[in-house]
């Protein structure tokens, strides 16, 4: 799966629970990264922040729904306003992770896309 | 007939007398003779008894009649002494005594005769002067005027009928009574006057006009004269008086005289209401009336009632007067109703003698006799009617019935022009009170723009007199109407005025106070609709204006307030939305790791590792809240700076101090001090933050090394600070945003350099603080170059600059 995350911190917490997890996790540090990685590589799925240099997440989310639509893409935001989920989902989001997050929340959400998607 | 005249022929004596006269002497002569038959008497004895009867009957009778006597005489004194045969002596004295008888009676019939002959005469003359005398009176007689003969004391000694016909006196009446006492009581003085004077022979004549009073008590205007009488010697005082009655001219004088005192007061400028007591009163004076009254018909027509009231002094008629002020007469009711009814004047000649008058018991208790009443008409309306009342018996004629239908068109169409007078004054001084009293300045202008007239109101609120305001002020504010017309294309003020304009403009006071006045004009028509002058309205409106711009000013601040408000709201939502951001984002990596390290089961690296991710988001989130209180405090204007004397170059080379101290990274310093930068005042390590922070984000902009330039320079009176980088350069979309909050420049290459963001927010404050102003130039790939100013002498001197000035 793809995690794309401009802040380093979070890129690499990610990365290592979601291993620890069982997945094979790829990083991208902008909007445009996530969006190359995620049409080449075609990860299961993508775990997205929204601030990020560049294109930001939504963008970054619009395209690759444009060209995989069935992609599942979790927002992974600092932005919790509770108006900001609705905006989130309204834009295309599967589903909506707030920051700062659980771990097993973060696993959870992970794992039950996964689900879904099989 | 005078008195003593005789009658002019003696009647005629009957043939019998006529012959018994004539035989008389016969039988008287026959009786003699017989007598002296019988007594045988001598002739002597007979002839005194013969002559006795010859003179009688020479006196009584003719001269045949006397010789046939004497005749017969001698012939009886001779028969005796022829029959008695007596000597022819004796016949002698006989026929003596005969022929003395027969001359003796020639004698006495001659003598008679011439006694009669001069008798005749006399008598022919006498009657011829009785003749004369006769057709001078008669022409006395007959002559309209009266003549008298007076004294000296005005005591009549003769008089003519017509006289006494003037004065309605009998004659004999009349010759008891002086001229003065039948003369009017006013005008005695002035006769007994011209009496002395005529009698004195000052004068030879004197003619008047009297008031003299006839039998019956009544007054009979007449025209006198009174002179010497003709052919008299003066000083004997006798004198001709002439009387002529002029009661008809009177009255027709009168007449005249009535409408002329009317037209008098009617052309006299009065309104009605003072116009109508001396209407009624000249009636009355002229009309010989003594109470008048004007009845008013109702507009509705329903009833005459009486309005105004004249009458000469007396209770009789005060009591008549209160009686008739709630009297209503309907039209055709009555002697007034009718007048009302018809148009026509009415009369009654004697109260006593009409039962036509509704109020005659009224106005016979109150002493009135006789009453006229006439209409008063407008355009052929009976308005009202006016009565007259007099307290005697007075007939009318014709020719005061028409001037009194003449006097009531004249007076109704005096009230009408009263009336409409009336209103046009009373509209006139309705709009002089506006004028004169109105709060708001108005003036009247002719149609060429001249000031013709200016209420007290606009002098007031221009301070000028009205030659002031004449010459100069309106002139002014004419063209300034003009051109704020001319501004709110509205037509100018002479051009024709559309009603309900205004105009606003500003004039001065002649105190030189500026007042905002607002224009109204309005056009006035002549009677042909075209326009004759202007009104123009002027208000004083600057209260209003300053108020209406005050307010218009309060509510453009209060919008930019809300504005201003709204958009500090946006930040402030803005504001913590990225800072809820910003620590969400440090958090995140912090309680992750914890999370992890709490879990346990981590590798001894691992766990410094994560320990040290903490540390960092923890410091920064540290950082983050310091920089927001700093910012905040800056803001709200709560931040104190602590002035002093600050050397702006060691400020600089202690920031560069420690930055070179901190640094990692390979970035060479340059200094270019202008040693003879002045001592500027300002917070010294406040400067020292501004500097240090532009360093730090030059050295943390130039990842690959490079170099920091620092200089100074004095500039136009301040104190300019450069910091000079060679790194990546800000991209110029972002250059003019770098110094809001959190706006870092995170593209490319500087993604990755941490921050807060509020750093050169906070830099700008400070240096906005101390006066100076900051900028940045900028070119991507070749470095950025922040400049900032400090004032090298402040306005606001402290003690402590001017010391080290």
């Amino acid at each position: 799966m793809l995690v794309a995350d401009d802040n380093d911190v979070a890129q690499r917490l990610c990365k290592r629970v979601l291993e620890k997890a069982g997945y094979l996790v790829l990083i991208a540090a902008d909007g445009l990264q996530a969006v190359d990685v995620a049409l080449n590589q075609h990860p299961s799925m993508i775990l997205m922040d929204v601030a990020m240099p560049g294109i930001d997440g939504l963008e970054a989310m619009r395209r690759i729904k444009e060209a995989m639509p069935t992609m599942p893409i979790v927002i992974a935001s600092a932005h919790s306003m509770a108006s900001d989920r609705e905006r989130f989902l309204a834009a295309g989001a599967d589903n909506v992770l707030s920051k700062p997050f659980r771990l097993a929340d973060l696993v959870a959400i992970v794992a039950k896309l996964a689900q879904d998607r099989k | 007939m005078l008195p003593g005249a005789s009658p002019r022929d003696a009647p005629k004596p009957s043939w019998t007398v006529s012959l018994a006269r004539r035989a008389t002497p016969f039988f008287a002569i026959a009786a003699v003779f017989a007598i002296q038959v019988a007594a045988g008497a001598g002739p002597v004895l007979a002839f005194p008894l013969y002559l006795t009867v010859i003179l009688l009957t020479a006196l009584q009778l003719g001269r045949p009649e006397s010789l046939a006597t004497a005749v017969l005489a001698a012939i009886g004194i001779l028969i005796p002494s022829a029959v008695g045969g007596g000597p022819p002596g004796d016949m002698a004295p006989a026929l003596l005594l005969a022929i003395v008888l027969l001359v003796a009676a020639v004698a006495i019939t001659e003598v008679v005769r011439q006694v009669r002959e001069s008798a005749d005469q006399a008598k022919r003359h006498t009657d011829e002067i009785a003749a004369s005398e006769e057709r001078l009176r008669l022409m006395l007689e007959a002559a309209m005027v009266g003549l008298a003969l007076i004294d000296g004391e005005g005591r009549w000694i003769q008089v003519n009928d017509r006289l006494g016909m003037i004065l309605g006196r009998p004659r004999d009446e009349l010759l008891q009574l002086p001229l003065d006492a039948v003369t009017a009581e006013k005008d005695r003085a002035v006769l007994i006057e011209a009496l002395a004077l005529l009698r004195s022979g000052d004068i030879v004549r004197w003619e008047a006009e009297l008031s003299q009073v006839r039998g019956d008590g009544t007054r009979v205007p007449v025209a006198i004269a009174i002179g010497a009488a003709p052919g008299h010697v003066p000083g004997e005082s006798l004198l001709l008086v002439q009387e002529s009655d002029i009661s008809a001219r009177k009255r027709l004088d009168g007449l005249r005289d009535c409408l002329v005192a009317v037209r008098h007061v009617i052309v006299g400028g009065l309104t009605w209401e003072q116009a109508v007591p001396q209407l009624l009163s000249s009636l009355c004076a002229y009309l010989d009336q003594d109470l008048a009254q004007f009845w008013a018909a109702d507009p509705e027509r329903q009833a005459l009632r009486v309005r105004h009231y004249w009458h000469r002094d007396a209770p009789s008629y005060e009591a008549l007067r209160d009686q008739r002020r709630a009297a209503a007469i309907p039209m055709g009711v009555g002697l007034l109703g009718r007048v009302w009814q018809s148009g026509v004047v009415a009369a009654v000649e004697d109260l006593a003698e009409s039962n036509d008058y509704a109020s005659i018991d009224v106005a016979q208790k109150a002493g009135l006799r006789s009453l006229i009443a006439f209409p008063v008409v407008d355009a052929g309306v009976v308005i009202g009617v006016i009565e007259l009342l007099a307290g005697h018996v007075r007939s009318v004629q014709d020719d005061e019935v028409t001037m009194l239908s003449t006097v009531g068109v004249e007076i109704g169409q005096f009230i009408r022009r009263s009336d409409i007078a009336q209103a046009l004054r009373r509209s006139e001084a309705d709009h002089r009170a506006i004028f004169e009293r109105s709060p708001i300045g108005i003036v009247r202008i002719s149609g060429d723009g001249e000031l013709v007239e200016a209420n007290p109101a606009l002098l007031g609120i221009l301070e000028h007199d009205f030659e002031a305001m004449r010459s100069s002020a309106w002139p002014d504010l004419l063209r300034a109407y003009d051109q704020a017309a001319a501004r709110q294309r509205v037509a100018p003020l002479l051009a024709g005025i559309t009603p309900g304009g205004s105009v606003q403009v500003r004039a001065a006071t002649s105190a030189g106070k500026w007042l905002w006045l607002q224009l109204t004009a309005t056009s006035i028509p002549d009677s042909n609709g075209r326009p004759e002058h202007l009104l123009v309205m002027i208000e004083d409106v600057t209260t209003v204006r300053e108020t209406s711009d005050q307010l218009a000013e309060a509510l453009e601040s209060q919008r930019s307030a809300n504005a201003n408000l709204e958009k500090l709201d946006r930040t402030k939502t803005e504001f913590l939305s990225i800072v809820s951001h910003e620590f969400r984002t440090a958090l995140t990596g912090i309680q992750g790791f914890s999370e992890l390290i709490r879990d346990g089961g981590l590798e001894t690296d691992e766990l410094r590792a994560y320990g040290g991710y903490i540390f960092n988001d923890a410091d920064r989130i540290n950082r983050l809240i310091g920089d927001m209180l700093d910012l905040d405090r800056m803001e709200s204007g709560r931040m104190s700076m602590r002035a002093g004397d600050v050397d702006i170059n060691e400020v600089l080379t202690e920031a560069m101090a420690r930055a070179g101290s901190a640094a990692a990274s390979p970035v060479e310093f340059k200094a270019d001090l202008d040693p003879r930068l002045p001592i500027v005042v300002g917070d010294r390590d406040r400067l020292i933050q501004v500097v240090s922070n532009l360093v730090n984000n030059a050295i943390k902009y130039s990842p690959d090394g490079g170099t920091v330039t620092l200089s100074t320079r004095s500039e136009g009176g301040y104190a300019l600070v450069s910091v000079t980088d060679t790194g990546l350069g800000i991209p110029p979309d972002e250059i003019g945003h770098v110094f809001e909050r959190f706006r870092r420049v995170r593209s490319g290459a500087a993604q990755s350099i941490p921050g807060t963001g509020l750093g050169l927010t906070i830099v700008k404050q400070i240096v906005e603080m101390h006066g100076g102003k900051i900028w940045v130039e900028s070119a991507v790939g070749h470095g950025s170059a922040f400049h900032f100013t400090v004032p090298l002498v402040a306005e606001n001197v402290t003690p402590l600059q001017r010391r080290h000035a």
